[in-house]
């Protein structure tokens, strides 16, 4: 070959000039850059359609079937493989529909009969011809239009351009689909990968902290007591929080994504420990572990209902809502009170109770409303479907403290008093879970929560007083951030800013998080459109 | 009972005559059933002659290769009865299209299978039958394809009893002969006593052996 096209190009002497030539010019004819394709197979002579594609084309489109059986013949190895007896069919398919269009029945059958069982399809094939001769729509003898021959012929070219081995025949856009390997590998080792904005090709996809949450951005003050819970509401537009002050407190995001104070929720004699936000943010549940469970309107900051009344110490310690926004469920810490599901109004829907239903530490239902994971005290994980009553458990070895779903409903993570996050799947295929550690956690309840782009990080709060980042590729901590003077409780990871975290902690105030400073400024020209 | 003293008990005559009757009418062997009417007196029901007649004739049609005839034929006797046997109905008109091939008229069996069986396609449970048809048209020889069986004259006779039994059901009349039901009767006995006892004590029903006395 001329040009040193035997060569091998980059740093590793891994890739063949050639195969490396005929991808470009392929990939030239495909973006519409007829004359600079052709021009590179001109200059490189190098042809992007083999010569023995090229004569399979021409015997296709003339209509001359044993000429290209025979091509067909030699291009494929051996007559076992089912490819090339694919291919034969849909050639001698095509044969017998012409010679049928024509009216010539005998000349089909003698194909049928005599020369097809010489090419070694195998029966099954010769006899879906033969099926084919009587179903076939295209079978129908009619006008031997030759338009439509053409077109026939075309599709089958196409068809049979499928099935053609390499290197006569390459698949298409090989080298879009080169490169886009390349970049999703690079995302892949991207740790701090949080958009899903296209990527540059002029250098290796790597983002920064600038890309997660890891800057204090706001401190915001007005609890007076320790801060125990924080979370967004669904659509990333407000944000609540509790307190062992007992109160709860409705925050708005603004546009400049400064954070504002709308409501404080009063009415709760002990302190609050969980909040609950229902899926359409109209109204927002509260309760405590020495707490009745509440129900107030976003809006307004009205409280809406009581659930149970305090005498009776109908104490829930967390709660969940389902899909419907109009039916919730509630857990307690007292055994006796059990599981009960309520409707807005306060009517009791169901409820679990009994020896089977100890304390329930943390509670949670999947974003399609179809499964109920509940934390009973303290190692045992239960997954219950609600429609199948199936149930699945999962027994720690180690006390769980909280539980949190991912937005896809398809992962939670436990925090253990052991240090640990575990993360399991909830369709259950997976023996072990994936652990995550790095932070500090033995004597308080300590919350954590998925978030980012497609839940691909998990933040965690943490009794050495640092909220924790990890990415889920990765069991050690990919950002430490400080800033809280005492124990963080929990975090919230804002579901429509993957760029946004809060943080609660009993220092008594809630941190909000944005996007740090790059790892190194950088500018870069973007495309530029030529005139 | 010790199932070995079966020889002492007792058969009436008349039982077995209208056994074997039963059997001849069942058939179509109508000669022979008026010849053993005149030997034994077993009467022989008189408006079933004609019914006799007509089913004769149709079952011959089948055996001798004239499936079209035969379905005429059936569509004069009973006017629903291949609606409402569609698989019968069904296998009739397929062993018309064997016959076309066989006859070498391919075209007729072309045009034939397109119009009167392709519509049959529809329906998941015909399907692979009517591919081992058509695969007939492969072959030169349809004899010599693995698809023969579809020529051969036990599966004719196999679709001559099917249409038999189902034109008796439909004039109300038993499908299964007492004759062929004893027999039946015995095989399943048979079975039962060696599984309960061994395989020694009683061997399987063999009517060959039991004719040999």
């Amino acid at each position: 070959m001329e040009n040193g096209l035997w060569e091998l190009l980059g740093s590793k002497g891994l890739l063949k000039k050639h195969e490396f030539i005929r991808v470009l010019v392929q990939c030239l004819y495909s973006l519409g850059f007829k004359k600079s394709a052709s021009c590179l197979e001109h200059e490189s002579n190098i042809l992007y359609k083999s010569a023995d594609f090229g004569l399979l084309e021409k015997q296709v489109l003339s209509g001359n079937w044993d000429s290209c059986v025979a091509v067909l013949d030699r291009i494929f190895d051996s007559s076992s493989d089912d490819t090339r007896n694919t291919a034969l069919y849909l050639v001698l398919k095509q044969c017998l529909v012409e010679y049928l269009k024509q009216g010539d029945v005998s000349l089909a059958l003698n194909v049928l009969r005599k020369q097809a069982p010489l090419l070694g399809m195998g029966k099954d094939k010769i006899h879906r011809l033969a099926c084919d001769i009587v179903y076939s729509k295209e079978m129908e003898s009619g006008e031997a239009d030759s338009f439509l021959v053409q077109d026939l012929r075309k599709h089958l070219l196409v068809e049979v351009e499928k099935l053609i081995p390499l290197p006569i025949v390459i698949p298409e856009r090989r080298l879009e689909h080169l490169v886009e390997s390349a970049v999703l590998h690079q995302i892949d080792t991207c740790l701090y990968h949080n958009s899903w904005d296209a990527v540059s090709l002029y250098k290796d996809h790597c983002c920064g902290r600038d890309q997660i949450p890891s800057e204090t951005i706001q401190i915001l003050m007005a609890h007076k007591n320790e801060v125990w819970f924080v979370q967004f509401s669904n659509s990333g537009k407000y944000l609540a929080t509790a307190s062992s002050d007992c109160t709860a407190m409705i925050w708005k995001i603004l546009d400049d994504n400064k954070v504002e104070l709308k409501h404080t929720l009063e009415s709760h004699q002990n302190p609050v420990s969980f909040v609950s936000w229902s899926p359409d943010d109209t109204k927002l549940l509260t309760c405590g572990n020495a707490e009745v469970l509440k129900l107030w309107d976003v809006e307004t900051g009205v409280l809406r209902h009581t659930f149970g009344n305090n005498n009776t110490g109908s104490t829930v310690s967390s709660c969940a809502w389902f899909p419907d926004s109009t039916r919730l469920v509630c857990g307690s810490s007292d055994p006796e009170r059990g599981i009960v599901m309520w409707d807005t109004d306060g009517n009791e829907i169901k409820a679990w109770r009994g020896t089977r239903i100890p304390k329930v530490v943390d509670l949670a239902v999947t974003p399609d409303g179809e499964s109920m994971i509940t934390v009973f005290s303290d190692k045992e994980i239960r997954i219950l479907h609600l429609e199948t009553k199936v149930e699945r458990v999962i027994s720690e070895e180690q006390a769980i403290t909280s539980l949190s779903v991912s937005g896809d409903g398809k992962f939670f993570i436990v925090n253990l008093s052991s240090q640990e996050i575990h993360l399991w799947d909830l369709a259950g295929e997976w023996n072990q879970p994936l652990k995550f550690s790095g932070h500090r956690q033995s004597k308080y309840v300590i919350r954590s929560c998925f978030g980012g782009l497609d839940s691909s990080f998990i933040a965690s709060g943490s009794e050495d007083s640092q909220v924790y980042l990890w990415n889920l590729k990765n069991a050690k901590p990919l950002e430490v951030l400080s800033g809280h003077s005492m124990t963080v409780n929990c975090v919230s990871w804002n579901p429509r800013n993957p760029r946004m975290l809060a943080s609660a902690s009993d220092d008594q105030t809630i941190r909000i998080w944005g996007p740090g400073k790059p790892n190194k400024p950088e500018k870069w020209l973007d495309n530029q459109k030529m005139q | 009972m010790d199932p070995r003293q079966f020889e002492h008990s007792v058969v009436d005559d008349k039982d077995i005559h209208s056994i074997v009757m039963s059997y001849l009418l069942h058939n179509c062997f109508n000669e022979t059933a008026d010849s053993l009417a005149s030997c034994t007196g077993v009467k022989l029901p008189a408006d079933d002659r004609d019914n006799i007649q007509r089913r004769k004739q149709i079952i011959h049609f089948v055996l001798e290769m004239k499936a079209l005839k035969a379905v005429e034929l059936t569509e004069q006797l009973a006017k629903d009865l291949l609606e409402k046997n569609k698989d019968l109905h069904f296998d009739l008109l397929r062993l018309h299209f064997v016959e076309l091939v066989c006859a070498r008229k391919c075209n007729e069996a072309i045009e034939f299978a397109k119009t009167i069986l392709a519509p049959f396609g529809t329906v998941q449970k015909y399907v692979e039958k009517l591919e081992d048809a058509m695969a007939l048209l492969a072959y030169d020889d349809p004899e010599k394809s693995p698809l023969f069986h579809l020529l051969s004259s036990e599966y004719r006779q196999q679709v001559a009893d099917d249409l038999n039994r189902t034109i008796l059901e439909h004039t109300n009349q038993p499908s299964y002969t007492p004759m062929e039901r004893i027999i039946q009767h015995v095989t399943v006995v048979r079975q039962y006593l060696t599984e309960e006892n061994g395989k020694d004590a009683f061997p399987p029903f063999s009517l060959k052996d039991s004719l040999k006395g």
